[in-house]
């Protein structure tokens, strides 16, 4: 037995996933497999046929019960397949009676309807021990698959029935419809020649699932061994001391090819051969990385500790109270009405129940429109929610200037009206300006920013004029107000043209009627 | 190599591997799921029965609801699975392996009267058994796919060695075979794992008991513990 040959991959498998593996494996020599089954079912069916040929139910049967001898040479074709040796249909078929010759007693007696027919067969056929023996292995095999031989068995059965109808179902509906057949007389005639065709047609369809239900079975064997002898393990285990081996036979000759090269680098560069002669031989580098690899860079470990969520089991809710309480309101609901005289009171309970049924599905439903639309709605009903307002921190600096309230005096007008007569005019129209800023963000709640010219503030004020429901109005004085002072301001600031005092004590006077109620 | 195994790439460069279920586990899980059923509905039609001609229409209607819509249910509602799907560990996911969609589900549950054809899911057995994926025919027009669920389950316990760092030179899948012996060692017998030790002389440098002991520690200290 060579493992490297296995065709399958060899890994732990489940008695289902070893099933499946065995329907892969006999669909790839489906025909064979097939023949070989079939020829020797066929030569029974035949004799049965020329010696029965009055009884086809026994003819039948007999056949049936001959399957462990039919089973044997697709399973022998299978296993020489699993090492992929392909075995022709012919060869094997001359091996027929070898195969047959060992336990076929105990197989077309005692053994004939075993449940795990197919899942035993290759202890027979493939180990060749019978008696104690066999007895010991097949109790080891069984151990954790005989469930899926089982059940691989009774599937097989099932289906062999099934696509028997489903073949006759075919035919039937094959049939054209001009060809008018009646049914009922010819089927219960019970003609013998009919019976036999069915018989022909099970005779098929048993032939079609053999291969699968004897590939599965072995395949369901070879997993169980896999399992039972690491055939896993050891092909891997095989293949790591050949790559050993074959890397060890290459290494010497990559060790000369580098000494070669180093050669040359040394004849070119002789300067190195002093940094050379501390590397040592090529054992010493070994045993240097190993060192290396074995010390503490190459095994530091980290260990990451934190909370996460585990996945809760759902426990199962207890029968809820108010089921209980609506059923019975139902039951008093339905108990109110008389009792009909025919005595069917569950007529009133379904009635209760769907009702109550209807009233809820309406009630969440209207909720469920409520709820979907509800924007629509609010805005129809004018319920306009305000947009949540993050307070923006008002800006401590514009244009350069300070516009915090604090950094106001008491009276600004007389403090600007100072500051111009001592011939201060940029701080004190300065003053005025940034006051008026102060003023607009404290009260008026305007957002201005670094992003705005004097200009452009100016122009905000303006277009607030017309009133907006969020944010407190601005007068068309206050308005006009800005406007004038933002031009002066300008002028003043950019320009270097300072505005006649008689406007500055202009604008301070309208600074103090817009802003009077400060 | 013959497997069963399907795999699919996804766009960030990851293999993606389960194994697709055969025809087999996939006939009994139905078979399941259609006893649920009948149990189902012979319980409705017991409570039923008293409602005369009004509880046989039920009856009627909840039987058409079962019969189409719960796989459906099952499979988008709980994760790929019908009871009888949950008891074989069996998942319906897409053939991209990720979890059913509400079409994909409706599709492959309704066409499973072209599975039915001509009787008795013949068409469906048969197209299970010649798909390279055991798909039926509803799977492959939904694009759907039935895997198992990989259980995360227990891990086996590991032997009481004293853990050894590996030797050097042990690829992905050497040291797996290395892990896999270790936690199989209640499992094979002690004279198959000695020999399967034996075979790694030429690597660990040591033979028999020596060498299984070596290999086990090997493999707990590969599997985390120091």
């Amino acid at each position: 037995m060579d493992l490297n040959r296995l065709a399958v991959r060899a890994r732990l498998r489940s008695p289902w996933e070893s099933i499946d593996l065995g329907v892969v494996l006999a669909r790839r020599q489906w025909w064979p497999l097939f023949i070989v089954w079939l020829l020797p079912a066929t030569l029974v069916f035949g004799a049965t046929a020329l010696l029965l040929w009055d009884s086809p139910g026994w003819a039948i049967f007999l056949v049936w019960w001959l399957k462990p001898v039919y089973d044997r040479l697709p399973l022998l074709i299978a296993s020489r397949a699993l090492f992929g040796e392909k075995m022709p249909a012919g060869a094997a078929l001359k091996q027929f009676f070898s195969v047959n010759r060992r336990d076929w007693l105990a197989w077309l007696s005692w053994r004939r309807l075993s449940p795990t027919r197919s899942f035993d067969m290759p202890v027979t056929l493939l180990e060749q021990s019978s008696g104690p023996a066999r007895g010991a292995r097949i109790g080891v095999l069984h151990r954790k698959h005989a469930s899926a031989a089982t059940w691989l068995t009774l599937t097989g059965y099932h289906l062999e029935v099934i696509l028997g109808l489903a073949l006759a179902a075919l035919i039937y509906l094959l049939i054209p419809e001009q060809v008018e057949i009646d049914w009922m007389p010819f089927l219960s005639s019970g003609a013998i020649w009919l019976q036999w065709a069915l018989n022909g047609l099970y005779l098929l369809v048993m032939a079609a699932v053999a291969p699968f239900y004897v590939v599965c079975g072995f395949s369901l064997y070879i997993g169980r061994r896999i399992e039972l002898e690491a055939w896993d393990i050891e092909i891997q285990f095989r293949n790591l001391v050949e790559r050993q081996r074959r890397s060890e036979k290459t290494a010497p000759l990559a060790a000369q090819l580098m000494l070669l090269c180093a050669l040359g680098i040394f004849a070119a560069t002789p300067a190195l051969q002093a940094r050379a002669e501390t590397g040592g031989p090529p054992e010493q580098a070994r045993e240097q990385i190993d060192e290396i690899l074995a010390g503490e860079n190459f095994h530091r470990m980290e260990t990451v500790k934190g909370w996460r969520l585990k996945e809760f089991k759902r426990e199962d809710e207890a029968f809820p109270e108010w089921l209980i309480a609506l059923l019975e309101w139902l039951e008093s609901l339905s108990a109110d009405e008389s009792p009909e005289p025919n005595g069917t009171s569950w007529g009133p309970l379904v009635a209760g129940l769907l009702e109550v049924l209807l009233w809820i599905g309406a009630i969440g439903l209207a909720i469920y429109l409520l709820w979907h639309y509800r924007e629509q709605l609010g805005r129809a009903l004018k319920f306009r929610k305000k947009p949540p307002r993050e307070k923006k921190a008002a800006p401590e600096t514009l244009f350069g200037l300070d516009v915090r309230q604090s950094s106001l005096p008491a009276d600004v007008c007389a403090e600007v009206l100072r500051l111009w007569q001592q011939g201060e005019q940029r701080a004190g129209l300065g003053l005025l300006y940034r006051a008026t800023l102060s003023h607009l963000i404290e009260d008026y709640l305007f957002e201005f920013g670094d992003h705005l010219t004097e200009r452009e503030c100016a122009r905000l004020v303006e277009h607030r004029r017309g009133g907006n429901q969020e944010q407190p109005p601005v007068s068309s004085a206050l308005s006009s107000f800005v406007q004038q002072l933002t031009t002066a301001w300008q002028q003043l600031a950019y320009a270097h043209r300072a505005p006649e005092t008689a406007r500055v004590q202009a604008l301070c006077g309208q600074w103090q009627e817009v802003f009077a109620h400060d | 190599m013959l497997d069963t195994a399907y795999s699919i790439e996804t766009p960030e460069g990851i293999d993606l591997k389960a194994q697709a279920a055969g025809p087999v586990p996939r006939i009994l899980a139905y078979a399941v799921d259609v006893f649920y059923r009948s149990l189902i509905l012979l319980a409705l039609g017991i409570a039923l029965a008293f409602a005369d001609r009004a509880g046989m229409g039920i009856w009627l209607l909840c039987s058409f609801l079962l019969e189409w819509f719960y796989p459906v249910f099952f499979e988008v509602v709980r994760n790929g699975q019908t009871p009888g799907k949950k008891a074989f560990g069996l998942i319906v996911v897409n053939d991209n392996l990720t979890p059913v969609s509400w079409g994909a589900s409706l599709l492959r549950n309704l066409l499973r009267f072209a599975d039915f054809l001509p009787f008795g899911y013949a068409a469906g057995t048969l197209s299970m058994v010649l798909n390279k994926n055991f798909q039926r025919l509803g799977d492959m027009a939904a694009g759907t796919l039935v895997v198992y669920r990989q259980a995360g389950g227990q891990r086996p316990e590991l032997p009481k060695v004293a853990p050894l760092a590996p030797p050097r030179g042990l690829q992905l899948q050497d040291q797996l075979a290395v892990i896999s012996l270790a936690e199989r060692h209640g499992e094979l017998s002690e004279a198959r794992q000695r020999e399967l030790a034996g075979l790694l002389e030429p690597v660990t440098g040591k033979s028999g008991e020596t060498g299984l002991q070596y290999l086990r520690a090997v493999g707990c200290w590969l599997l985390g513990s120091r």
